[in-house]
């Protein structure tokens, strides 16, 4: 045996530990309190580390530079003429990008920390977890795509209608299909952690879906993104209020939603279900 | 909420009511069910000729309040069986209880009692502060965290982190990110915890004070602990009872103290250039020689001669010219109890098996 061992006989060190544990009185924690913890680590991570969020701006905005004054010179006029549709999409694009990258590389890392296990593992279950986390990304990359918006008409010189519940519902909804998609590449990445790099090339297929033919195609109006991206158009170019839409586009935009996040989360159970029929979960 | 939150709350206070018996209180005296139960538990990787036995119909029982080490090479089964008794590797036969509750049904409940320190996981974040780390794996297993800032303040003192409690993990050191990863691990208040070879990568001045700590955290927050390591030393000065994995079955479950008193037998290790085969045959005709080392330099021989048999195995030696360049009494330790019974050192990798 060595020196350090303390024999189990020994009290308590001197009875501090007694008094200690009189102020300890833990209570469940609930949802409030879960919601609150997530969203906080967010906001302190969000604020902490500010160059993170800073770099993806700067990066969005060169792109978007590079996108406006290349073609202003390419194409001249008719640019200028589609403009304020350019900005919009671009505006979807980087909100859609950062839902779906911060939740799948967010899986990632959590793989690699070794703390997703604790939130599977945990008595709320994961599902309110996620749903939490997922909020959270989204109101983080609202922020930061709010910058990018700014910046965009300050350089375009553009006008756009900005009634903040119209586009933050509509916005808002469209990435939700997005964030269904985070965490289906999330749940491959738990099984196949190789392929989880590749899965990031899927977001630039979100141009093509924000810029899908809606109207020659209206089958297209299923797949994520692009119905919402065409309300967006809408109600920013256009100034149609949230509730002028028709009732059936607006439930089109929320079963969407819903849809392909219900579905991303089914096939982020069921990657982890077979993770820990393979053992794989929890390997470092 | 109700369910998992109720046990939650459940399990420290009943053990403050029992704190003013503890110390005389062994841990069969505590009513309710065993803090872990597992029965038959089987679990393969793989398939076909490929397909490894991780473990291998392993039953075992965890009375609460209990420190059980686990003790076994790299590939014995260990973490294989935590991640079952946790429910992050689902067993292909046999069953887990936690407190009672089946880990495959009732997850939720039992996930309130229990958490675990994996091997080679950082476990929490390290962009935020030691604290915010407590408070938010403290929400995360089912407990308000200002209920338990009393608890936090606590384990902080007692891991030596208080006057680093607002500093972010990153800044710290290995030794104390270990630390912060264990408190992290209690904040909830969990009752039954897994650690899966906690003092690995450590060095000899953190682990030795990692150990001294979780043998005080068991004793004085009345924990059931499961430590399982390849690393005698932290087995031996930290566990009640051992349990020996080789190859994924239990080669041996016992007290540390019984363990040792088997393996005990008073011998003498000899270490001489003049011992060979001829003078060992020399000594064995007249005492009962236990092991010989011929490719130790000097060569070595251990003799089990108690009491005054010592004496004549030095005349002995003498009278066949062996001149003894080093001569001590051999300490049984785990690690030669799990030799014997497996026939392979516990820090040597079992063949082929990678769990």
């Amino acid at each position: 045996m060595s020196a350090d061992t303390t024999p189990p006989e020994e009290p308590a060190a001197e009875g501090t530990g007694d008094a200690a544990r009189a102020g300890d009185d833990p209570r469940p924690a609930s949802y409030y309190h879960l919601a609150r913890a997530v969203l906080y680590r967010e906001y302190l991570i969000f604020v902490r580390y500010p160059a993170n969020a800073i770099g993806g701006i700067v990066v969005s905005l060169f792109f978007f530079a590079a996108l406006f004054l290349g073609g202003q010179l390419l194409a001249g006029q008719a640019l200028t003429d589609s403009i304020e549709g350019i900005v919009v999409g671009y505006f979807l694009w980087t909100l859609s990008v950062g839902a779906y990258s911060s939740v799948s590389n967010d899986i990632g890392s959590e793989v690699q920390w070794g703390t997703l296990e604790r939130h599977i593992t945990t008595p709320f279950g994961f599902a309110p977890v996620a749903l939490l986390k997922g909020v959270a990304k989204v109101v983080r990359t609202f922020i930061t795509s709010a910058v990018i918006l700014a910046a965009m008409l300050v350089i375009t010189g553009t006008r756009l209608s900005l009634a903040p519940v119209t586009v933050v519902v509509v916005a808002g909804l469209s990435i939700v299909s997005v964030l269904g998609l985070g965490f289906a590449a999330g749940g491959v990445t738990v099984l196949y952690k190789r392929i989880g790099n590749w899965l990031n090339l899927l977001q630039f297929g979100f141009v093509a879906l924000i810029s899908a033919p809606v109207f020659d195609l209206p089958w297209t109006r299923v797949l994520p993104l692009a119905h919402g991206s065409a309300m967006l158009q809408r109600a920013m170019v256009d100034g149609v209020r949230l509730w002028e839409f028709p009732l059936v586009d607006l439930a089109l935009l929320v079963v969407v939603a819903v849809g392909y996040l219900f579905g991303g989360y089914l096939v982020f159970q069921f990657a982890t279900a077979r993770a820990r029929r393979l053992g794989v979960l929890g390997d470092y | 909420m109700a369910r998992s939150a109720t046990s939650a709350r459940g399990g420290p206070r009943e053990r403050d009511e029992t704190n003013a018996a503890r110390g005389e209180e062994s841990p069969a005296d505590r009513s309710g069910p065993p803090a872990l139960s597992v029965d038959g538990l089987t679990k393969r990787f793989g398939e076909g000729d490929e397909a490894v036995t991780a473990v291998d119909d392993v039953s075992l029982t965890v009375e609460r309040g209990s420190v059980v080490g686990l003790l076994g090479p790299n590939g014995a089964g260990k973490t294989t069986l935590i991640k079952c008794a946790l429910g992050i590797v689902i067993p292909d036969a046999g069953s887990v209880r936690v407190f009672g509750n089946d880990v495959r049904d009732g997850r939720r409940a039992a996930y309130a009692d229990v958490d675990a320190m994996l091997e080679g996981a950082r476990n929490d974040y390290w962009r935020l502060t030691v604290r915010e780390n407590l408070r938010y794996f403290a929400t995360i297993s089912g407990v308000d965290p200002d209920s338990v800032a009393a608890r936090h303040d606590r384990l902080l003192d007692r891991l030596d982190l208080a006057d680093k409690a607002d500093t972010p993990v990153r800044d710290l050191s290995r030794g104390m990110k270990q630390k912060v990863s264990l408190a992290s691990v209690l904040a909830g208040g969990a009752e039954l915890v897994f650690l899966d070879e906690p003092t690995l990568g450590l060095d000899v001045e953190s682990a030795r004070t990692l150990r001294a700590e979780l043998r005080r955290l068991a004793v004085e927050e009345g924990l059931t602990i499961v430590v399982s390591s390849h690393d005698m030393t932290t087995i031996e000065a930290v566990c009640d009872r051992v349990v020996m994995l080789s190859n994924g079955r239990i080669v041996a479950d016992d007290s540390v103290e019984a363990l040792l008193g088997a393996a005990d037998r008073d011998a003498v290790r000899v270490a001489s250039p003049d011992l060979n085969a001829e003078t060992v045959a020399g000594v064995r005709e007249s005492f009962e020689i236990v092991d010989v080392d011929r490719e130790a330099r000097p060569p070595t021989v251990t003799v089990a001669a108690g009491g005054d048999r010592l004496y004549d195995l030095t005349d002995a030696l003498r009278a066949a010219g062996v001149t003894v360049s080093d001569i001590r009494t051999v300490q049984p330790d785990l690690e030669e109890v799990f030799l014997e019974r497996t026939g392979t050192a516990p820090d040597a990798p079992s063949g082929g098996d990678r769990r």
